[in-house]
């Protein structure tokens, strides 16, 4: 083809033609839409009281919040809360006088004819309309009454009454609808017939269509009692193992899920035992409030199981960057945030992420807030590290069981420890430094200060004189001294020899018994730096991790210093040093953070001291044998065989994260202190008090008395009913977000999930699929789909595009293919060569053999820098973040897959041999076909064209290829029937 | 059914989507995408209007852009200025002795350890055209089209890891989740061609970008709008051939009666869903003939090959930047072209400055140079932007992993000075925009950020980038990221 000008002319002069009435359709209607606004307030204007949020929070979120709201406060004027109206702005003067709308600044302001006086200021926008005004001075001498916005206030069941189609009711929910139908002058419209409500159900329930013969003996019993026949089949879609494995996908798309880390080399990571504790939570129906609890604190639960630790993945999957020289401090600060803002989509429907920079700029909610909310997550233990610590190794409860103890165990040897106070602490006389490296200073505290170029693995040694001691403590401080710059990079001393140096140079390893540390935290425990441990054979020198690797097991902390840390190092016996012997230490620093920093002593000191107490503690049998345990069950534990999962743990009490505030939300600029705890927006039923964590988090979300926990669940599960949710944007319910279609129907099943229902989702979805509302046949008259274009009314039935899941797992289930196989590793259905391209990663795409190939699409592997480009393509999201609903798209590249995916023609042709074998004329065969495809029973006008179009193929077929199948015609005729658009939707 | 009756039907359908568009919007705002979204908070003024039967149909910008189309040349890796570009005699004095302490305080590198060596420039360079421009001598055809090129010396960024970087740099946010730069194009001005994607995406150097698919991603916009990755070899489009054994007649003949069923479905049901189905099936159905026609680059002539340095059927930068010329003709919005390996770290010979970097300068020289040369004579280089750039510069000093001077010679990750350069659409030619400082370490003069990069570029395509805006989070979220207000367009690089 020659080259030619830009574009296609064809399509090119097609959009010109179009364009231009659409444009000027537009600008009618937006003039109309003007226009509505504008006659809306006068109408009400004569009617009754001023309502805050139908009249005057509109006018407020038009003209002024982008000057006077939670961002920016112009003037010191904020409009987000009422007492902030009702005192002296910068001018002095006050904003609002409730009762005097002429003593009222706000009044005057926007009455104002002067440039310089009236608001908005010309160049922000239009003044206000009268009717606009006169709302606001009615508002004002009505007493400038306040409403919160809806969400945030409780729900509540209105009752409703005066409805002509009472017959038409079978469930509660049912009332609701037919209020806004009937509202409308409209009427519901008929009954589905058993296959269009199967199809639905079935999908909506298991992600699966039905089989041919569901469908015939739905038919058969919907004619005898269809209540009772829609009942069992309900019931049955239920308590099929498809519906947890349908509705897990709902879940993970919140929960960012994905097979690995994220970022550059975007490794595997094994968290799919936690998918699996999804399916089968759903499948067991376990209650939503139990769910969320599990979910984001099982691990605070009184002795919990392994599945309630496992349960905690849902927050470990954020991203972990591996990549070379990335601050482990910032990427883990990142996947902290992430949490945030994952809990307040998933749970609240609130955009909470934008206070982290400030006060919401619409909601009620402080700056501080965010990080008040932020010191429940900013205590977990995880640290962006490759390792992924901490994980939960899948091996029973007495894994779990033992740990728990071991850990126990291990800090009461430390509490022991610790509890030795006031102890008199020297620095050593005449000291030396050595360093291998760099500079070493001591200032005249005996602090010691490292500087220079440094190299991994180096060896400082320090040197002095001193009396007998016992112990040895090692102090290791941050750079700055001010805890603002905090945590730094950290600290790892990953080899220590202790050495007495006789006056002719002699040197004798002197011993070690045990560390005590300030605290513990991440996988490191000093002791474990040691090849001989406290308990066993004592050890001895040079014993670590031979002083390489980037775990950083030894003395420190790892891969951050939070703070100033100490550690006491306890000696065999009492060191006693003859005349003119030294005593030394070599202190290793082998470890590397950020995948490729040293972190080397900066600022540290080393101090000796001669106490009873330390000699009492050594030689302490009973204390000996718990360390024996505790290194004897470590041992147990790490022989012990299972998958590790990353699972959420939080720090002991002794090693709590200082949580500041974030100045502008910068990470390097931190302010004061803050302690864990909800907004007061949304305060009630929250019971932490001072000292709250996940769990009291967990437990006020579910505790009933959140206004929004429930509804925001109840409109997800109505959302992927009928395709739009009651309130459209299911990622916001603030007052940015819109505003529900119907809230009495939203707060009905809001009330009913949380009370009658007892938060199951089953008995709210059993509940919403048997309603006459969710009945209705999905064919509508184009009149009505003008006046109702997305079915807010519900005046007809839904008729949405299958997922991407479900294109895929269709195609299987309809051609015999599909692997009932449940849970386990992620596997790999055929995916072109190439796709895969990560770099530093040698991970390759191993296509599954067996039935592994053809598993339902919720166990297809998904990497996060690259995904299943079938599932891309029909709007999967790629999972990177919480993503509360898939924006559905239409587009021609979707086409190409269910067309030419060798996978799809792999199903089209088993289609195609499954229909064959059924034996038959060629009409009677893509009968049944049509029928298993879209559970619409064909008419003779449609199995002739398919007839023909078989006929016509065959007359085409030249070359035999082995993937169209013995009969290419009737595979390419049930690859088209896959492709119809009753198939592609439900 | 001939290609004319084929024609006309499209037409046909094409105007019963629109008449259903047309109709939905009187009732209401209908099923329009964003319309409804946050129009308490935001006001509708400045919000596009897309039509989801139609998500890439031509759309006017703002303003009047003078480029149409953009083709970006990302080097994933991160090239060097001080090889190409950014000439410091005065760094050329201070190779091998120490690093001043100043400028290491406060500083973070990836691999630099205490007290590294300061490198110099390691190949000659030479001013080129009436310009001047100082180029090495690495780029020799390049640096004979320096009057057509407006070099930003000033370029700055925060992130110095690979990934972040080139997330920031395509997306305007260091972490995944935000729509790219083509895809905010092409939401904004739809595609002048529905026969092929509006955003193609095509890579070299046998891996993605560090940061992966997100780079092209449409994070919150809807994902008719991500980027499209096609092959210079194998199929061009995933899927986009025929099974094996399907010729044309056959696709034809099937997709005859998928539309007549369909259309039955539609009479039936009345979903307009299904309307906009059947046109995206045909849709489909030329794609692949355009696509497939697009991407032959056997089509040239041997004297086009010679120029580009192209192998038809390879993997290769330069078949890359053949074919973006070829897409750019066919009306592609925004065509990205990444070339993997730019990190010459001097840890192994492949991230050598002498050997590695030497290779992959090259393998670009030539190409880009032809692709300036081609769209030039086509008329093209007029409306057409192309970028050309890396995701942060490099340190004057040698890289020292671990505190030991590299085997091979590199440099480390500098986040404070790069550069990156423009040509075409609506960019002043022949000129060097900003400064760094002596020794090519931080930007000082005219410092251009990766956001203000962004709403120079939105500028050219015709947008204020204030108002290019999408709701996500609760707010209209934008190319030029809101938590970073006071973007200004880089005006001393617009003609």
């Amino acid at each position: 083809m020659p080259s030619r000008s830009v574009g296609d002319g064809v399509l090119k002069d097609q959009a010109n033609a179009v364009r231009n009435p659409v444009d000027s359709s537009m600008g009618n209607i937006l003039r109309f839409i003007a226009t509505i606004a504008l006659c809306l307030p006068c109408a009400r204007l004569a009617a009754d009281e001023v309502r805050f949020n139908r009249d005057i929070r509109p006018i407020f979120l038009k003209h002024c919040t982008a000057c006077h709201g939670g961002v920016k406060e112009a003037g010191g004027i904020s409009l987000i809360f009422r007492d902030r109206l009702l005192v002296e702005g910068e001018s002095g003067q006050i904003p609002v006088v409730p009762g005097k709308p002429k003593a009222s600044e706000m009044i005057k302001r926007v009455k104002s004819t002067d440039p310089d006086e009236v608001m908005p200021k010309p160049k922000h926008g239009s003044s206000l309309a009268k009717e606009e005004i006169a709302l606001l001075e009615k508002w004002i001498s009505e007493g400038a009454k306040w409403e919160q916005h809806w969400a945030f206030m409780p729900p509540v069941e209105v009752e409703v009454t005066d409805l002509k189609h009472k017959r038409w009711i079978s469930s509660p929910l049912d009332r609701h609808i037919l209020k806004g139908i009937e509202d409308a002058g409209l009427e519901p419209s008929p009954e589905a017939g058993a296959a269009e409500w199967l199809r639905r159900a079935s999908f909506d329930l298991t992600g699966l269509p039905p089989t041919v013969e569901e469908v015939k003996f739905l038919e058969a019993e919907w004619k005898a009692d269809g209540e009772k026949a829609r009942k069992k089949t309900v019931d049955r879609l239920l308590a099929s193992p498809g519906y947890g494995e349908r509705w897990a996908s709902v879940w993970l798309d919140l929960a960012r899920y994905a097979d690995t880390y994220g970022f550059e080399k975007d490794p595997h990571r094994n968290i799919w035992p936690w998918r699996d504790w999804v399916i089968r939570s759903l499948n067991a129906d376990m209650p939503y409030d139990q769910f969320t609890i599990e979910q984001l604190a099982g691990d605070l639960l009184p002795d919990p199981t392994p599945d309630q630790i496992l349960a905690t993945a849902f927050q470990r999957n954020t991203q972990t960057n591996t990549e070379g020289g990335t601050d482990d401090e910032e990427y883990r600060v990142a996947a902290v945030i992430d949490r945030i803002s994952t809990t307040w989509t998933t749970w609240q429907a609130t955009t909470f992420g934008c206070v982290q920079c400030h006060s919401h700029p619409y909601d009620p909610i402080a700056h501080d807030e965010f990080y008040e909310f932020m010191d429940f997550y900013n205590q977990s233990e995880d640290s962006d590290l490759y390792s992924e610590f901490p994980k939960l190794k899948l091996a029973g409860e007495e894994f779990v069981k033992l740990e728990s103890e071991t850990r126990a165990l291990r800090e009461e040897l430390d509490e022991e420890g610790r509890s030795i106070s006031e102890v008199a602490w020297a620095n050593m006389q005449d000291m030396i430094l050595t360093p291998q490296y760099g500079t070493l200073e001591a200032d005249d505290s005996g602090r010691i200060f490292s500087k220079g170029t440094l190299r991994r693995g180096v060896t400082h040694k320090v040197s002095g004189l001193a009396g007998d001691f016992d112990a040895m403590k090692i102090s290791i401080y941050p750079d700055s001294p001010d805890p603002k710059d905090w945590p730094e990079m950290g600290v790892m001393i990953t080899d220590f020899l202790m050495e007495k140096i006789a006056a002719d140079g002699t040197r004798t390893t002197v011993s070690m018994a045990e560390v005590i540390s300030d605290y513990l935290v991440g996988s490191s425990d000093p002791v474990s730096a040691f090849a001989q441990q406290p308990g066993g054979e004592k050890f001895k020198s040079f014993i670590g991790l031979g002083g390489s690797g980037a775990g950083g097991a030894g003395i420190g902390e790892y891969p951050c210093l939070t703070g100033p840390r100490w550690f006491v190092l306890l000696p065999e016996t009492r060191v006693v040093l003859g005349e003119g012997e030294r005593i030394e230490v070599s202190l290793k620093q082998g470890a590397t953070a950020n995948e490729s920093q040293g972190t080397y002593l900066r600022k540290f000191r080393v101090e000796v001291a001669q106490d009873d107490r330390y000699a009492a503690l050594r030689s302490n049998a009973e204390r000996t044998e718990k360390w024996q345990r505790v290194i004897s069950n470590r041992d147990r534990l790490a022989a012990m065989k299972g998958t590790e999962v990353p699972v959420m743990r939080d720090r002991i009490k002794g090693g709590k994260r200082d949580t500041r505030v974030f100045a502008r939300g910068n990470r390097s600029a931190k302010e004061h202190s803050v302690k864990a705890d909800v907004p007061d927006l949304l305060k009630k039923g929250y019971e932490g008090g001072e000292n709250g964590n996940r769990l009291d988090l967990a437990r006020w979300l579910v505790s009933g008395e959140n206004p929004l926990t429930s509804r925001v669940m109840v409109n997800r599960l109505w959302g992927e009913l009928f395709g739009i949710g009651i309130v459209e944007s299911a990622e916001d319910f603030g007052t940015s977000g819109i505003g529900p279609s119907n809230l009495a129907l939203l707060d009905h099943l809001a009330l009913r999930f949380q009370g009658e229902q007892g938060w199951s989702m089953k008995k709210a979805l059993r509940e919403i699929v048997l309603s006459s509302t969710y009945r209705q046949a999905s064919k509508a008259a184009s009149t009505l789909i003008e006046r109702d274009p997305k079915n807010q009314l519900v005046a007809r039935g839904p008729r949405n595009r299958l997922t991407a899941e479900m294109i895929r797992d269709q195609a299987l289930a309809v051609s015999g293919l599909l692997s009932p196989k449940m849970f386990g590793s992620p596997v790999y259905p055929p995916q072109p060569a190439g796709v895969w391209n990560s770099v530093y990663s040698g991970a390759k795409w191993k296509e599954s053999k067996g039935e592994d190939r053809y598993r339902r699409g919720v166990y297809t592997y998904l990497k996060r820098t690259s995904g299943f480009p079938g599932f891309l393509t029909f709007d999967a999201p790629s999972r990177d973040t919480c993503s509360a609903r898939r924006i559905v798209s239409n587009t021609p590249l979707q086409a190409l897959v269910t067309l030419n995916d060798p996978a799809h023609i792999e199903a089209a042709a088993a289609l195609a041999g499954r229909i064959r074998n059924r034996g038959g004329s060629i009409a009677e065969q893509l009968s049944y076909a049509y029928l298993a495809a879209t559970q619409i029973h064909p008419d003779t006008e449609t199995v002739a064209e398919l007839t023909a179009l078989y006929e016509d193929l065959k007359k085409d077929v030249h070359t035999v290829s082995a993937n169209l199948g013995p009969d290419p015609a009737l595979t390419l005729t049930a690859n088209t029937i896959l492709n119809l658009d009753a198939a592609l939707s439900r | 059914m001939n290609d004319l009756e084929q024609r006309l039907r499209l037409s046909e359908l094409s105007q019963l989507t629109r008449r259903h568009f047309i109709s939905k919007c009187s009732t209401g705002l209908g099923a329009m995408w964003m319309a409804g979204m946050g129009q308490n908070a935001f006001g509708a003024s400045s919000k596009l209007v897309k039509d989801p039967s139609h998500p890439l149909a031509p759309d006017v910008p703002h303003l009047p852009g003078k480029a149409k189309r953009v083709i970006y040349l990302h080097m994933a890796g991160a090239p060097s200025q001080h090889e190409l570009f950014d000439y410091k005699p005065e760094l050329e004095k201070l190779d091998g002795k120490e690093c001043p302490k100043e400028f290491l305080e406060g500083k973070q590198f990836a691999f630099i350890q205490g007290i590294p060596k300061m490198l110099g420039p390691q190949f000659p360079f030479k001013q080129h055209g009436e310009s001047g421009a100082w180029i090495s001598d690495r780029l020799p055809h390049l640096a004979t089209m320096a009057d057509d090129i407006c070099f930003i010396k000033s370029m700055h960024t925060d992130q110095f890891n690979h990934g972040p970087a080139q997330l920031l740099v395509h997306t305007g946010s260091q972490n995944p989740g935000a729509p790219s730069i083509g895809s905010w194009a092409t939401y904004g001005l739809g595609s002048e061609n529905q026969n092929l994607p509006g955003f193609i995406v095509l890579t070299s150097g046998g891996k993605n970008p560090d940061a992966g698919k997100s780079v092209w991603g449409s994070g919150y916009l809807p994902s008719v709008y991500q980027g499209v990755q096609c092959r210079s070899e194998g199929e061009p489009v995933l899927y986009l051939k025929n099974p094996e054994g399907v010729n044309r007649d056959m696709r034809r003949r099937s997709l005859d009666t998928l539309d007549r069923l369909n259309q039955k479905i539609a009479k039936e049901t009345g979903d307009p869903e299904t309307v906009t189905r059947i046109a995206q099936y045909e849709m489909a159905y030329r794609m692949q003939m355009h696509a497939t026609d697009a991407f032959d680059l056997k089509q040239e002539d041997e004297t086009t090959h010679a120029m580009y340095g192209t192998e038809p059927g390879k993997e290769s930068f330069a078949n890359n930047c053949l074919l973006a010329r070829r897409l750019a003709e066919r009306g592609v919005r925004y065509i990205q072209l990444f070339d993997w390996g730019w990190d010459s770290h001097g840890t192994g010979k492949s991230t050598s400055l002498k050997d590695g970097f030497t290779d992959l300068c090259k393998g670009i020289d030539r190409p880009i140079a032809a692709l300036l040369k081609d769209l030039k004579r086509r008329g093209m280089l007029e409306d057409t932007l192309v970028v050309w750039g890396g995701e942060f510069g490099r340190t004057p000093m040698q890289e020292n992993r671990g505190g030991v001077i590299n085997k091979f010679v590199g440099r480390d990750h500098n986040p404070g000075a790069f550069t990156v350069w423009m040509a075409g659409g609506g960019v002043k030619a022949g000129t060097t925009y900003g400064e760094t400082d002596p020794i090519g370490y931080e930007a000082i003069k005219d410092k251009v950020s990766i956001h203000e990069l962004h709403a120079t570029m939105l500028h050219l395509l015709g947008f204020n980038h204030e108002k290019l805006n999408f709701p996500s989070q609760g707010v209209g979220q934008r190319l030029t990221n809101i938590t970073k207000p006071g973007t200004k367009i880089v005006k001393g690089v617009l003609a």
